[in-house]
C-alpha cells in the first residue's frame, strides 16, 4: 500500500517535470525580468536538481505537508479539507442512489431469472453502463431542470443540488452491481445449502435476502470499493456540468494553471483516497465472509 | 463446430442486435463523405440553428444545424470517425501491450509476475480520467497525447485478464505436452496458451472500445479532446449544452450517437460471452 503510493507520487513528480512549460512563468507577469523568475524559482526550490526536489517533496509527505499551491499562494491540505464536502456528499449520495436502486433490482432478477423483471433488470444495466456521465448528467439537466424545471441545472446550496449530481454518478454505479447482485444470485441459488433453508420452512423472503444474498455481497461490496475510489475523476465531470467547487474542479483548474505542486498533491491524495477505501472493502470483506483472510 | 457457434449466435438477442448495430454504426461513419452532403465544418450564417428537417431526405439538415450553421448530421458523422480512429487505434496497441505484459506474468510468474502486477496496482490508483485531465492538460492536446492516454489508462485489464488466464492454462497437460516435446516459451505463450484465453479476451475488447469512446468523449467535453471546430461528440456536447433550452437538437443529437455506440459495443461484448462461453450461463 506504501509502495503503491510511493510509486504514485514518483509517476506524478516525473509527469510534472516532463511536462513542457514552465509554472514560474505562469505564475509571474508576462514581462517579468529574468532575475525575477529567476528569484522566484529559487525560493519555490524549482532550482534544485530533481532528485532532491523529489525526495524533499516524498519527506513533506510523510510529515503530512502536502506542499503550497503556486497560484492560490496557500497551503494545500487546508484547500482540499474545505472541498472535501461537497465531493464527499455527492459521493454519498451516488452510493445511497446506486444502492437503492440496485439492491433490490439485482436480487429480484436473480430470483427471477429469465422472466420479465429480469430482462427489464438486465436492459437497465446494459444501458447505464453504456452512459457516458457527461452525457446522462446533461440529459438529466434537460429533463428535470429545462423541460420540467423540478430541481436546480447549478450550484451547491443545499440538498436538492445534490440530487441530479448523484443521479447522474448512482445509475451507472446501480448498472453495475445489478448485474453483480444478479449474477451472484443466480450462482447462488443453486446451492444445497438453499435448498436445506428451504427445507426448515424458513419463508422465501428471509431464503432470498438473508441467506442467498450474503453470498451474493462480496463482489458488490468490492466493486464499490474500486468504483468509489474513483470518484474524484467522476466528480471532475459531475463538478463541472453543475458548477460545484468540489475537488474534481479544483485538480481541473490545478491542471490548467500549471500549478505542479497543487497537481502531484491531488494526484497522491486521490491515490490514497482509493487504496484506503479498498484497505476498507478487505475488511468489510473479511468480515462478511470469514473464509477470506487479510493479508 | 462452425455451425454450433452460428446456432448460438443467432439465438443470442444481445450479439444479433449489437452487431448489426455496431455494422451500421461503423459503415455509416466510414462511409461519411458519401453520405452526407456537407462539410463537417462549413458555416453559413444563413443556415443557423434549424430544426431538424426529414422532408428532403439525406440533402435537408436531417438532425438540424448549429449555432455556426453546420449541419449536425454531418459532423456526429465525421466525430464518429475521430472517436472510432482513436479507440480503435488504442484498443489495439494497449490489448497487444496489456495481452504481452499478462502472458509474461502469468506464464513466467516469480519476480516478473511480482513487477507487473505491483504497475498493474500503481496505474489502477490512478482513475483513468484524471490521468486523461493532467496528461492532456500538461502535454498538450493531440491525437497523439490522446491515444497515449488511452493506452497508459487501459492496458491494466488486459494484463490482468492474461495472466489469471494464463496461470489456469499453463498447469494444463497440452502445455505440459509441448513443454516435453521440448517448444521454447515463446512458442508455448504464443502458439498453445494464447489461442486457449482468447474469449475473455475478446469481451473486454469490445467493452474496452465502448469506454475508450466514451473516455474521449469527456476529454473532449472539458476541452481537453478534440479541438474545435473539428467536431468530436464531446465537443459538440459542450457546444450544445448552451443552447439546450431553445435548441435541444444541439445536444441530443451527439449525446444519443455515443450513447448508441457505447451500447452496441456492451451489447456485443455481452453477446460474445453468450455465445463464446455458454457455460457462464
Amino acid at each position: 500500500m506504501v509502495i503503491v503510493l510511493f510509486f504514485v507520487a514518483l509517476l506524478a513528480f516525473v509527469l510534472m517535470r516532463l511536462s513542457p512549460g514552465d509554472p514560474v512563468r505562469m505564475y509571474l507577469p508576462e514581462d517579468a525580468p529574468e532575475a525575477a523568475v529567476e528569484e522566484m524559482r529559487e525560493k519555490l526550490g524549482l532550482n534544485e536538481p530533481y532528485v532532491t526536489q523529489f525526495f524533499r517533496y516524498i519527506n513533506d509527505l510523510l510529515h503530512g505537508d502536502l506542499g503550497t499551491s503556486i497560484t492560490y499562494r496557500k497551503a494545500i491540505w487546508p484547500m482540499i479539507l474545505e472541498r472535501l464536502p461537497t465531493t464527499a456528499k455527492i459521493t454519498l449520495g451516488t452510493v445511497v442512489v446506486g444502492l437503492l436502486i440496485s439492491i433490490p433490482l439485482g436480487i429480484i432478477a436473480g430470483v427471477n431469472q429469465g422472466g420479465p423483471i429480469d430482462l427489464f433488470a438486465m436492459f437497465f444495466a446494459l444501458l447505464g453502463q453504456s452512459m457516458s456521465i457527461v452525457w446522462l448528467g446533461i440529459l438529466l439537466v434537460f429533463v428535470f431542470s429545462v423541460i420540467l424545471g423540478w430541481l436546480p441545472a447549478m450550484g451547491d446550496k443545499g440538498f436538492v443540488f445534490y440530487i441530479l449530481p448523484s443521479l447522474t454518478l448512482g445509475y451507472p454505479m446501480a448498472a453495475q452491481i445489478t448485474r453483480l447482485g444478479r449474477s451472484g444470485m443466480v450462482d447462488v441459488l443453486h446451492e444445497d445449502f438453499i435448498a436445506a433453508t428451504r427445507a426448515k420452512g424458513i419463508p422465501d423472503y428471509l431464503v432470498y435476502s438473508k441467506y442467498a444474498f450474503k453470498n451474493a455481497l462480496i463482489p458488490i461490496i468490492t466493486q464499490m470499493g474500486l468504483t468509489i475510489g474513483t470518484y474524484l475523476s467522476g466528480s471532475v465531470v459531475v463538478e463541472q456540468i453543475f458548477g460545484m467547487a468540489g475537488i474534481g474542479q479544483l485538480l481541473f483548474t490545478a491542471v490548467g494553471n500549471r500549478d505542479y505542486p497543487l497537481v502531484q498533491s491531488l494526484l497522491v491524495f486521490s491515490a490514497a483516497v482509493f487504496v484506503i477505501v479498498n484497505l476498507i472493502v478487505d475488511i468489510i470483506n473479511s468480515i462478511v465472509d470469514p473464509r477470506i483472510k487479510l493479508e | 463446430m462452425k455451425k454450433l457457434l452460428l446456432k448460438r449466435m443467432l439465438k443470442s438477442a444481445f450479439f444479433v442486435v449489437g452487431l448489426l448495430t455496431t455494422l451500421f454504426i461503423l459503415v455509416m461513419v466510414l462511409f461519411a463523405p458519401a453520405i452526407t452532403p456537407y462539410e463537417p465544418n462549413q458555416n453559413s450564417l444563413t443556415e443557423r440553428l434549424q430544426p431538424p428537417d426529414w422532408s428532403q431526405g439525406f440533402d435537408g439538415h436531417l438532425f438540424g444545424t448549429d449555432n455556426m450553421g453546420r449541419d449536425l448530421f454531418s459532423r456526429v458523422l465525421y466525430g464518429g470517425r475521430s472517436s472510432f480512429f482513436i479507440a480503435f487505434t488504442s484498443t489495439l496497441l494497449s490489448a497487444a501491450l496489456g495481452i504481452l505484459l499478462g502472458l509474461i506474468a502469468g506464464y513466467y510468474g516469480g519476480i516478473a509476475d511480482v513487477i507487473i502486477s505491483r504497475l498493474c496496482d500503481i496505474f489502477i490508483a490512478i482513475p483513468s480520467l484524471v490521468m486523461g485531465i493532467v496528461v492532456s492538460a500538461l502535454f498538450g492536446v493531440s491525437k497523439i497525447n490522446l491515444i497515449g492516454v488511452m493506452i497508459a489508462t487501459s492496458w491494466i485489464k488486459y494484463t490482468k485478464i492474461g495472466r489469471n488466464n494464463v496461470v489456469v492454462a499453463r498447469s494444463m497437460e497440452y502445455v505440459h505436452a509441448s513443454k516435453v516435446l521440448g517448444a521454447s516459451s515463446w512458442r508455448i505463450m504464443i502458439r498453445e496458451i494464447f489461442p486457449n484465453v482468447t474469449t475473455p479476451l475478446l469481451i473486454q475488447v469490445s467493452q474496452g472500445i465502448g469506454s475508450i469512446i466514451i473516455l474521449e468523449s469527456t476529454l473532449s467535453f472539458l476541452n481537453l479532446g478534440i479541438q474545435p471546430p473539428d467536431p468530436s461528440w464531446g465537443n459538440m456536447i459542450t457546444n450544445g449544452r448552451n443552447f439546450m433550452a431553445t435548441h435541444p437538437w444541439m445536444v441530443l443529437a451527439p449525446g444519443c450517437a455515443l450513447m448508441l455506440t457505447v451500447m452496441a459495443f456492451n451489447f456485443l461484448g455481452d453477446g460474445l460471452r453468450d455465445v463464446m462461453d455458454p457455460k457462464r450461463n
